[in-house]
């Protein structure tokens, strides 16, 4: 029983030194290696900040505009003054006809136009209802958004005190003729990201794409990198002191989850403070995430390395997926409206939870329960992709066994 | 002459040989360039998302309220899923991810309509997702001022208007809105016809600077050159042929996805649809062979092709406009031809302006297909004398 139990503390004892060995090769390894260093330390650092750089303005102001002022009125200029004073829109071109307009469009000149009608003053005096016509540029979303946000909102104000300036005329009070044209007040409030920037909407959303595709990048570069470099071309080295398939799996993604860890303050933290993003996420509710975000990412990666035989496969057959995935996750096409079929194709990558998570958590303030959904599905995929790449490198390992014992 | 051709075509069948050779091309030259592109088309294919679930909070449980409730229901951009007792659940169902939106329906809200003391209605919708958020926010406006103006209606005809007079009161000014070439605002206009190409770009330049940068790593270089005889442009050509081949059915294969399962109209002659294509196709295979000249160790090269091939997406201009984009990234963006593709797509095939408003986009795509030859010296000399070999250290012993 006593020898036993010396054997089993031994045993123990190996394992661990065996795991720590290991451990230690692949960091060296990691990171004498530009190629996966530049993965690694300086895409996370670089991508983040290129991106809060160029989508730096976050929403589209000042969108030029044509407008083509056929009643030259003074209702009319009152009109346009009021369109130029939104911030969305800046009257940029008064045009004499629809077609000088529409040449301008053309060129790229303006984005979109403002057609006030010949009969626009008449008709507000004789009470019909005078149409204005807006023609957007469908080109962009953003723009579009703007010119029928800004010129629609300008129709209803002006309208609004057309409407009460005749029921003031028709003797009603000030406050009856407001409460006669707007029964109930309408009040929209936006829960997080009241400006509707976009770099706020997108780059924390980004990061956390960003961990994965780096991650499971390096992994696959590491292991082509490894059959390259090992004798007989296999994934595993042909030195038996380091068999062993938990040591393997978790000795390697040991390595790679104290190098992100570290990184993790910096996307998570630094970005958000230096470029005003939304942090509403305590830190043990990251931990939650990212604890389960990391173990799962990595284990993919392990799962998905064993396919690429070479150092550049990796580049050409994962990297494309970093759009799939954006679109996937359900950030960008709502996932109440996404098929059954890409909602399970959704559900086993990472990203996909994580993304989603960490936008409730670090946006809308979500608590850990209230995002109970992702955390559990991350540490359901860090289960079952644990257990996959064990297998995968179990089987790697009795290759090489093989290979060694046929070699003599 | 002659012998050129001859040699071209050497060269070409020798790549074709290497392709069949290895499952990578397969993979990264059909199988998964036609997966994404099937994915793109496929995702969005509502157009608009429709039916977003929101919930309404009713604290008044009157007839009025419950027919404001319906309303909403009934807008084709959003559906009712859960009517919370508190604002509090509301919110919490938000952040959970169950509802985008929701609306408070205040107690008193029919007896304080009626008696003119003017209630207040609120909604909120979760900007952090940008698209449903946005949706969810121009819905419920516009059907809530819809029954604003409903009640006011409601108020002048028992006073006697009559209906013409009663719509011109309540809206002096009805704003008529034109939506110029996509006047159903779907995303597969906006998102699907310009993601394809991006996804296609990926792969071309990917598999551009591996298919050359693969003859320098494995010291296959000095015999290609050999059998073009000595010439790099014939090595580089009949290397790249088949490629541009396989890209440019890719290419129209999409534009089929695009233009006759998408019905998405081409307001333009099918011609410069497959003129289009193929300088696309060409552009970015001229950027692949710049890249491999510019860093012949491949894998530098290809982390330079990664890295420009995710950032067009960017900077393409499609996500956020380039023209608000700070000064020094609208330069950036020119180098990137899948911006002018966009520009000529949008100009010429969507709206079907005549050729000369694109011409400058056709112009700078050709710019493009000189860029080989700033470093075709360069290529040949690392072609020759393989100095850009990374050695293999074999580390372990058997």
């Amino acid at each position: 029983m006593k020898t036993f139990i010396l054997r089993t503390f031994d045993r123990f004892k190996s394992a661990v030194g065996n795991t720590a060995l290991i451990f230690q090769r692949e960091l060296v390894l990691l990171l004498s290696d530009l190629g996966v260093t530049i993965l690694l330390l300086i895409v996370p650092v670089v991508y983040p900040f290129l991106y809060s750089l160029i989508y730096y303005p976050e929403v589209v102001r000042d969108l030029p505009v044509a407008v083509v002022d056929m009643s030259q009125s003074s209702d009319s200029r009152a009109f346009i003054r009021k369109l130029n004073a939104t911030p969305d829109l800046d009257i940029r071109y008064e045009c004499i006809s629809m077609e000088e307009a529409a040449e301008k469009f053309r060129k790229r000149e303006n984005r979109g136009i403002v057609l006030i009608p010949e009969t626009y003053s008449s008709d507000l005096a004789l009470g019909r209802q005078a149409v204005v016509s807006l023609y957007a540029d469908m080109e962009f979303f953003l723009y579009y958004k703007a010119m029928v946000m800004g010129a629609g909102l300008v129709s209803i104000e002006e309208g609004n005190d057309i409407q009460i300036k005749r029921l003031l005329n028709a003797g009603l009070s000030e406050r009856q003729a407001e409460v006669f044209s707007n029964p109930f007040v309408i009040s929209g409030n936006s829960i997080a990201n009241p400006a509707g920037g976009f770099a706020s909407y997108g780059i924390p959303a980004a990061l956390m794409l960003i961990i994965q595709q780096t991650l499971v990048l390096a992994i696959g570069i590491m292991a082509g990198t490894a059959r390259e470099r090992h004798k007989l071309g296999t994934l595993i080295p042909c030195d038996l002191r380091r068999m062993g398939t938990f040591r393997m799996v978790l000795g390697k993604s040991a390595a790679y989850f104290l190098i992100y860890a570290v990184m993790c303050f910096y996307m998570l933290g630094a970005i958000p403070a230096w470029f005003g993003y939304p942090d509403k996420a305590g830190f043990s509710q990251l931990v939650a995430l990212m604890v389960p975000y990391l173990l799962s990412a990595i284990f993919f990666g392990l799962c998905l390395s064993v396919f690429f035989k070479n150092r550049e496969t990796p580049m050409l057959l994962y990297l494309f997926l970093s759009l799939p995935l954006l679109f996937l996750s359900g950030i960008i096409w709502p996932l109440s409206n996404m098929s059954p079929w890409w909602q399970v194709v959704r559900s086993i990558f990472p990203s996909s939870h994580a993304m989603l998570g960490y936008i409730k958590m670090n946006s809308l303030g979500a608590d850990i329960s209230e995002t109970s959904h992702e955390i559990a599905m991350l540490w359901k995929l860090t289960a079952f992709y644990f257990v996959f790449a064990c297998l995968v490198y179990k089987t790697q390992i009795s290759k090489v066994k093989k290979l060694v014992l046929d070699a003599g | 002459m002659n012998n050129h051709i001859k040699a071209l075509i050497g060269v070409s069948g020798r790549e074709i040989n290497r392709m069949t050779s290895r499952p990578l091309y397969l993979l990264a030259v059909v199988l998964l360039p036609l997966l994404s592109l099937l994915f793109f088309v496929s995702l969005m294919k509502e157009g608009v998302p429709v039916k977003l679930p929101i919930a309404v909070v009713d604290y008044d449980h009157t007839a009025l309220s419950a027919k404001f409730s319906r309303t909403i229901d009934a807008t084709p951009g959003s559906s009712v899923v859960m009517t919370p007792a508190t604002e509090h659940e509301a919110l919490s169902e938000l952040r959970k991810g169950n509802i985008y939106g929701y609306v408070v329906l205040p107690h008193n809200l029919q007896s304080d309509i009626m008696n003119g003391t003017q209630p207040t209605v609120r909604f909120y919708y979760q900007n952090g997702l940008l698209i449903a958020g946005g949706l969810i926010q121009n819905d419920l406006t516009v059907t809530l001022h819809t029954l604003s103006a409903g009640v006011n209606k409601q108020k002048r005809e028992a006073m006697g208007q009559d209906e013409v007079s009663v719509l011109a009161a309540i809206q002096p000014i009805k704003p008529d809105v034109h939506l110029l070439f996509n006047p159903e605002t779907s995303y597969q206009v906006y998102v699907t016809t310009i993601m394809l190409p991006i996804m296609l770009q990926i792969f071309i330049l990917m598999i551009t600077v591996y298919s050359i940068g693969i003859e320098i790593k494995e010291r296959t270089s000095r015999e290609w050159l050999r059998m073009a005889d000595k010439s790099v442009l014939i090595a580089l050509s009949g290397k790249l042929l088949p490629y541009t081949v396989i890209f440019f059915i890719l290419t129209m294969f999409s534009n089929f996805l695009l233009f006759s399962v998408l019905m998405i109209p081409v307001n333009t002659s099918v011609v410069y649809l497959v003129l289009l294509s193929l300088v696309f196709v060409l552009a970015y295979q001229a950027i692949g062979v710049f890249f491999v000249g510019l860093l012949p160790m491949m894998r530098h090269s290809l982390n330079l092709a990664a890295f420009y091939g995710i950032l067009a997406l960017t900077l393409c201009g499609f996500s956020f406009p380039i023209e608000h984009m700070p000064e020094v990234f609208r330069l950036w963006a020119e180098a990137f031809p899948v911006r002018h593709y966009m520009h000529i797509f949008q100009s010429q095939i969507l709206a079907g302006f005549d050729f000369v408003y694109a011409a400058t986009s056709y112009l700078k795509f050709l710019l493009f297909l000189l860029l080989p030859f700033t470093i075709i010296f360069r290529l040949k000399s690392a072609l020759i004398y393989q100095n850009f070999i990374e050695k293999i250290r074999i580390t372990d012993a058997a």
